[in-house]
């Protein structure tokens, strides 16, 4: 049996977060392990659970992406980080490479997209 | 030749003077070519005719004659300018030296008499007069300026209507006064008075502006020039001042200080509310049509294949929404211009947003300093607002900007090479919206705005607004 990818899904919005967890959770081989607010509650719902992958808002509140980034990095060290960021983000962008996020996903790609960055993050964590 | 012969002689010859003697009792005794010039008698002719001849009937009829030749034998002689009649009976104005003549034993002789013809400076003098009161009248009547003069210990010895209407002293009630009174008592106190009039004979003049009394106590801005006058030896002879009340001026230059408070203010607002709006749309609006757009994907994956092209048709709708919506928000974010200026925030928003929408763009900037940062606000504005028209309604190819100092304020031209319109105000009310309210930001900010259009040819949007001082005047 294959082994399910096990996901964080991180988003102040609640309907973003509701789809987003669908979107995942509707796939073969991905499940969210839990779903958090802000920042704060991405770290402790990370170290909590050691996802494999978390996908970060990057505008939170209680500290935003870059916050939650650098917790999960030292509370759960081999949880693959995905940023998920609006169109003008970009100025936090360079920050979050340097504290290890893998990739931008820009919020509007189609879910395959999302999907696809998903368990190529997954995969990276196994090698 | 005897010395007698010689004087003779001399008289004789004098052209520039009549100069003859009078018997005891007032008879032309001698002539000379002189006195024939000026008066225009031969000697033949009026040699022991009474010297009453020469004078107007009204002086003979005064009997100024007889009197002027007993004043010479009272006083040895007499001086006296007057008319005097020539023999064609016009007159001359005269200047007259009556001498009485001793012999040696004390005998009266007769008169010597010495007459020039002076009528061309008396001209002279007269037009002089007169323009010198003219002047006077002149400065006199100015009641927009306080003009007045000074004796060099600073004291007021003329006084025009001007400076009665600005500091409500008579001229009778100012005259002999010290000027300091006109200073208020800070200033007097500092010494001001004293230096002022101190440093005019130094540099020859001082112009100031500030504070000054008026007769009731209460106080005016005034603009001040002090000049200090020299005779032709160099000696002072006193002060001339004249006067200006700029109360009304300082107070029109604080309603307009005050406009560009007002106008800091209002473009700092806007700009508050349009962040707001752009976090708004931003953080609410986009978020939603983002998931609303997911949820129709895993949707459309659980719908059997004839519904996929609706579906696809929904998601495409979504997609179009959510890029107009990022557009709106790129529109209303906070502009760089604080951080980058206006020039580069220009050709970031022309490289990012305009050539985005498939134009190509030139920039062109001839600015000797960055204004201030709510003109820059508004210049930005307006040519985003332009921009954006051309974008929505020119069908352009290209667009070119150009920014370039002019009558103390920015001129900027946004041109197109679209289709262009055929009035000033086209039927679309929302780019007549977008007109108008560039029209406004530029009328509020003290400025101007213009389109220019001809169908086929583009349009060319063209504003100007003050660069606005950054210090007020002291």
């Amino acid at each position: 049996m294959i082994e399910q990818l096990r996901v964080l899904v991180a988003d102040d919005d609640p309907m973003l977060r509701m789809a987003l967890s669908e979107v995942i959770e509707a796939e073969a081989g991905l499940h969210v392990v839990a779903t958090a607010a802000d920042a704060e509650e991405a770290a402790d719902l990370a170290e909590r659970h050691t996802p494999d992958v978390a996908v970060i808002d990057v505008r939170m509140p209680r500290g935003g992406g870059t916050h939650a980034t650098r917790e999960i990095r030292t509370r759960s060290p081999r949880t693959q980080l995905l940023a998920f960021s609006a169109y003008d983000d970009s100025g936090a962008a360079e920050e979050l490479k340097r504290l290890g996020v893998r990739e931008f996903l820009v919020k509007g790609i189609t879910n395959a997209e999302i999907v696809a960055a998903v368990r190529r993050a997954g995969e990276a964590g196994d090698v | 030749m005897r010395p007698d012969d010689g004087y003779r002689l001399l008289v004789q010859g004098v052209r520039d003077y009549a100069i003859f003697m009078l018997d005891p009792d007032g008879h032309i005794a001698t002539w000379n070519v002189g006195a024939e010039l000026i008066k225009g008698y031969r000697e033949e002719e009026i040699l022991g005719r009474h010297f009453s001849a020469l004078y107007p009937p009204e002086d003979v009829a005064a009997g100024k004659p007889a009197r002027e030749l007993e004043q010479a034998v009272r006083d040895g002689r007499v001086e006296d300018e007057g008319w005097r009649l020539r023999k064609d009976g016009t007159r001359f104005w005269a200047n007259v030296v009556i001498t009485a003549l001793y012999d040696e034993a004390g005998e009266l002789r007769g008169f010597g008499k010495v007459t020039r013809d002076v009528t061309g400076r008396r001209a002279a003098e007269e037009a002089l007069r007169e323009s010198e009161e003219r002047f006077r009248l002149l400065v006199q009547g100015v009641l927009e300026y306080g003009i007045f003069m000074l004796d060099p210990d600073g004291r007021v010895v003329s006084w025009n209507d001007g400076a009665e209407r600005i500091k409500g002293y008579r001229e009778e009630e100012i005259l002999g006064q010290h000027c300091s009174v006109f200073y208020p008592p800070e200033d007097v106190a500092a010494g001001m008075p004293t230096k002022a009039l101190e440093r005019a004979v130094r540099d020859g003049r001082v112009e100031s502006e500030g504070w000054r009394l008026r007769k009731d106590g209460t106080r005016f801005w005034a603009n001040v020039v002090i000049t200090a006058l020299f005779d032709d030896n160099g000696r002072l002879r006193g002060f001339g001042k004249v006067t200006r009340d700029l109360t009304e001026r300082r107070a029109a230059e604080q309603a307009l200080s005050e406009r560009r408070r007002l106008l800091s203010h209002l473009v700092e607002a806007q700009e508050l509310e349009r962040r707001r709006i752009a976090w708004d749309v931003h953080d609410d609006s986009i978020q939603a049509m983002v998931a609303v757009g997911m949820r129709l994907q895993l949707l459309a994956g659980r719908l059997p294949a004839e519904h996929h092209e609706v579906m696809g048709q929904l998601e495409e709708s979504v997609r179009a929404s959510v890029g107009r919506l990022r557009g709106l928000v790129a529109n209303l974010r906070p502009t760089t211009i604080d951080q980058h200026g206006l020039i580069p925030s220009l050709a970031g928003y022309l490289q990012d947003v305009v050539a985005g929408w498939g134009l190509e763009t030139s920039l062109s900037a001839d600015l000797p300093n960055e204004p201030p940062m709510p003109v820059a606000i508004t210049l930005f504005r307006i040519c985003q607002e332009a921009l954006t028209n051309v974008h929505k309604h020119a069908g352009a190819t290209r667009v070119d900007v150009t920014l370039a100092g002019k009558d103390g304020g920015t001129l900027v031209r946004v041109t197109d090479d679209g289709v262009g319109f055929a009035h000033p105000t086209p039927d679309d009310p929302y780019r007549h919206f977008g007109l108008l309210e560039m029209r406004e930001r530029a009328e509020i900010a003290g400025g101007w705005w213009s389109v220019a259009s001809t169908p086929g040819s583009g349009t060319t949007v063209q504003f100007w607004l003050p660069t606005a001082p950054t210090q007020e005047q002291p």
